[in-house]
């Protein structure tokens, strides 16, 4: 089509041309016959506007991101509002209370297992005799676990008094939605079709909930909570007399550790007190408040029955855990493999190793999780069970699919990345660099290390910094074998934390995104987690563009 | 009388303590290389001899037929007559229907996609890639030369540079999110073709126009400036001077791009790709529900039996088997990338 242009352009004006003098032909401005274009003018613009394609999309993802992105802020303030009103926030300060208690069940537990393990490990009882020693133990842990239960019960009854008034303003949003949808239908329907809309519309009835009247039989429940935490607190203090002595000297220690806990509880029961007292439910939600929850929350919950959470701090840590580990397993390959090809190797070697190298990142990524999940998780885990790998923190591996999992094959996709680019950039030093260092009398070594390397840091850095990228973003590896489990990494494990299974922002996206409602708060946060990404690959880009522009060394 | 060592031998010829270090470092940079390419090399062999297997057989015609013409079936496993059967999902109907009285409380375990072959993933991928490759193609060649010929430095050159540069950064799954928000939902394609070719087109365009302005401006300006010195146009000089010269340049990178588009699942899952659907693309009514279908893809079936199934041997098969038609596919698209360019390389010098 282009070419058709052309030639009617050309022949609209070979008539004139003969009778005008060629110097006259030459100077003449020539008028287009395309809104005032010539025919190049026009081809050229034709070009200029699918360059601008690029442009064009990019501000097309911006905007689609950032548009359904945005939209969570509001979403999630009405969340939290109704969190706040409905008295979901009363019941979860005082589930506090309760669940620090069963922990402390919980630690008597453990020193009970580790009790039943001397008695049977060093004193060669039986199992039946060695639970009849520790019949007094029981007794005890019994009835300090059954101190618990008038707050279970009450806990329970303020449950389900705030999840009725949850369900009722669940119901009236969904209904406000419904009519919403009838009222927007009725802009493009005929007028018959419009009454009858009206007609569906009005017959909706949404009620109006008034929480400051639902709220009133959860308060009434405070005195009688001050009551069963008095007599909790006797009666626990009665109990804790009667805690048992051991023989062993280390359960001794742990039981004293008990007994501070238990102090500690009173301690937070007094504080739950207080902030319950303080509780005030008209107490207005910020905005800023709202975009914390996802900035900093440690909790990703959604479509529970009790309260929907979307914090995004588990998925970044995951993510970045996952990218620090691959990178620090594919910076120094990479750059060592870059390094090899460009500076050892010989002639016919280089001519093989350099393509092969490349070639790796044509592996489709999704084969690498099928690899991850057929092979290489198991062969880890066996490999983190052999007795001679004990002394490795966090061996052996409690599942197979975890953070180092994924950060291996992930290592091995960042790799031609980070060779290529740091292996040009290595090239890229200039050869009279090289050879004075010869003529200086250093071996091949000391050029490398003290002026090939530092001349050409930058690259390597940029290198980094793009790999870093593509690992971030990198989404089948880690939705199959990073262990999908929202939770953020528990540092008290040391180094074996990076044996934990962990959930990452571009997995939580293609998990989550085929499920969820449109427009709904969940579909929102995963687009904000979308955004979250494409921040952080932009921020990478220009980090590593700045790098490359302010630390080039200028040849000559 | 011994010969006297030459002048070399005596400098270079003893072994110094730097000299050691240097050969130590120089192993071991050695190792490092071939311990990365190690690695891939296993897992090319670990997929290309268990898929092998299945892809391939000891009696002719030495391919599975079957796995690559046939669709995605539920695999039944039972025992009868003290014989463990397999079958899959049409056969065992059958077999059912004949055999009524003894089937009776009779234990069936059964696996999801198991069976059959991968047909219909296979003839989604080539039709997504096919797509998404010509309108990248068309958008990133016209790109390219406006960028080699026609462009100017300039605050719109710079800001479509720095665009260019983002937008490859942007990772795999934010153009899937986009491609969902924007033509799923907001232009109401549906889970569709067309959708899944503008997100893939889209993600690689970046690769196509850096690509192919290298190869435009790998012509010399001797070609340019002798067209343009016999009379003809700016356009004519492109036409005839610079894309003939540039082209297979420009057929290598989109041969690159190729394997780049097969080998992303991440756009494409919410966009384009079905679990399952019993309909070849090709049966379809009229030509707008062609491009408004969404198909099985290959990449995406890896995802689903990795993730979706349990890892046992009645499912181990079709796991290998898919993985590694995709594996070598993609594999031999960009070799051929790679080998194209090496010999361009020896073709053309100017």
């Amino acid at each position: 089509m282009l070419t058709l242009l052309f030639r009617m352009s050309a022949t609209t004006e070979t008539p004139s041309l003969a009778r005008l003098a060629t110097r006259e032909v030459l100077l003449r401005k020539r008028r287009g016959w395309f809104f005032g274009m010539t025919g190049d003018q026009f081809v050229k613009y034709v070009f200029q506007g699918n360059a601008a394609v690029s442009i064009i999309v990019l501000g097309l993802i911006t905007f689609t991101i950032f548009k359904d992105a945005v939209g969570f802020i509001p979403m999630n303030h009405a969340n939290l509002a109704v969190y706040r009103l409905a008295g979901l926030e009363y019941v979860d300060l005082y589930r506090e209370q309760v669940t620090a208690h069963s922990t402390m069940s919980r630690y008597l537990a453990g020193i009970r297992a580790r009790q039943l393990d001397i008695l049977m490990q060093k004193e060669g009882l039986a199992p039946a005799a060695a639970m009849a020693r520790l019949a007094a133990y029981d007794g005890f842990a019994n009835s300090f676990a059954d101190t618990i239960n008038e707050q279970e019960t009450l806990l329970g009854t303020m449950t389900d008094l705030v999840t009725a008034v949850k369900e009722r303003q669940t119901v009236a949003q969904d209904l406000a939605v419904a009519k919403k949808n009838l009222l927007g239908a009725m802009s493009g329907a005929t007028p018959e079709r419009a009454v009858e809309l009206q007609q569906q519309a009005d017959a909706i009835q949404i009620e109006v909930i008034d929480y400051q009247a639902e709220i009133k039989p959860l308060l009434a429940l405070r005195p009688e909570i001050a009551a069963t935490n008095a007599s909790q607190m006797t009666a626990m203090k009665e109990i804790l007399g009667q805690a048992p002595k051991f023989a062993d000297a280390e359960l001794n220690r742990r039981m004293e550790k008990f007994q501070g806990f238990v102090q500690g509880y009173f301690n937070e029961a007094a504080v739950v007190a207080e902030k319950m007292a303080a509780w005030d439910q008209t107490k207005p939600v910020g905005r800023l408040e709202a975009f914390n929850a996802f900035a900093f929350g440690r909790k990703w919950i959604t479509a529970s029955f009790w309260q929907d959470w979307y914090g995004i701090i588990p998925l970044l840590t995951g993510s970045l855990l996952i990218a620090f580990l691959a990178l620090l397993l594919a910076l120094p390959l990479g750059v060592a493999a870059a390094i090899y090809v460009n500076q050892v190797a010989r002639p016919m070697e280089q001519k093989i190793l350099k393509p092969y190298i490349e070639f790796i990142a044509a592996i489709p990524s999704v084969v690498l999780g099928f690899f991850g999940i057929a092979m290489l998780g198991e062969t880890l885990r066996r490999l983190s069970q052999l007795p001679a790998l004990d002394w490795v923190p966090g061996f052996p591996m409690a599942e197979r699919l975890n953070a180092t999992t994924a950060a291996c094959l992930l290592a091995l996709m960042a790799i031609p990345t980070i060779f290529s680019l740091a292996e040009d950039a290595i090239n890229n030093v200039p050869r009279s660099f090289k050879e004075a260092s010869f003529a200086l009398g250093a071996t091949r070594l000391q050029t490398i290390i003290h002026i090939i390397v530092p001349a050409a840091l930058s690259g390597i850095m940029a290198a980094m910094l793009l790999g870093f990228g593509r690992v971030v973003g990198e989404t089948m590896v880690v939705l199959l074998c990073a262990g999908n489990r929202i939770q953020t990494p528990d540092l008290s494990a040391g180094l074996g934390v990076i044996f934990q299974p962990v959930h990452t922002m571009t997995g939580i996206i293609a998990q989550e995104m085929g499920e969820v409602v449109r427009n709904s708060i969940h579909y929102r946060a995963l687009f904000m987690v979308g955004a979250v990404l494409f921040l952080i690959s932009l921020l990478v880009n220009w980090l590593a563009q700045k790098i490359v522009r302010r630390y080039r060394i200028s040849i000559g | 009388m011994k010969p006297a060592p030459s002048a070399f031998a005596a400098i270079f010829g003893r072994p110094t303590p730097a000299k050691r270090v240097e050969t130590g470092v120089f192993w071991l940079l050695r190792l490092c290389t071939y311990f990365v390419l190690l690695c891939a090399a296993f897992i090319f062999w670990d997929i290309g001899s268990k898929g092998g297997a299945v892809v391939f057989q000891s009696s002719a015609p030495f391919i599975n037929v079957p796995f690559l013409t046939e669709s995605p079936e539920t695999l039944n496993v039972f025992v009868r007559d003290g014989r463990e059967q397999t079958m899959g999902d049409r056969a065992f109907r059958q077999f059912k229907a004949e055999h009524a009285a003894e089937m009776k409380g009779v234990a069936v375990e059964t696996y999801v996609y198991s069976a059959g072959g991968i047909f219909p993933n296979i003839a989604g991928t080539v039709l997504l890639v096919l797509g998404s490759i010509l309108i990248a193609l068309v958008l990133g060649v016209l790109s390219a030369i406006y960028l080699s010929e026609y462009a100017t430095e300039g605050p719109f050159i710079r800001f479509l540079r720095l665009s260019i540069v983002n937008l490859a950064g942007v990772p795999s799954i934010v153009f899937g999110l986009f491609g969902f928000g924007m033509f799923v939902i907001a232009l109401d394609f549906g889970v569709s073709l067309l959708a899944g070719w503008l997100t893939m087109a889209f993600m690689v365009l970046p690769i196509i126009i850096t690509a192919s302005e290298e190869a435009l401006k790998a012509v010399p300006q001797g070609y340019r400036e002798g067209s343009l010195a016999l009379g003809a146009t700016k356009f004519q000089t492109i036409l005839t001077n610079v894309l003939p010269y540039a082209l297979p340049g420009i057929l290598t990178s989109s041969v690159l791009a190729i394997a780049r588009v097969a080998g992303e699942t991440a756009p494409i899952m919410f966009t384009a790709a079905f679990v399952m659907r019993d309909e070849l693309p090709w049966q379809v009514q009229k030509w707008t529900d062609f491009i408004f279908q969404g198909v099985m893809a290959l990449p995406y079936h890896i995802y689903v039996v990795a993730s979706k199934i349990p890892q046992n041997e009645y499912t181990r098969d079709v796991q290998y088997g898919t993985a590694f038609v995709f594996l070598f596919t993609v594999a031999a698209i960009a070799m051929t990338a790679v080998i194209l360019r090496q010999r361009l390389r020896k073709k053309y010098q100017w």
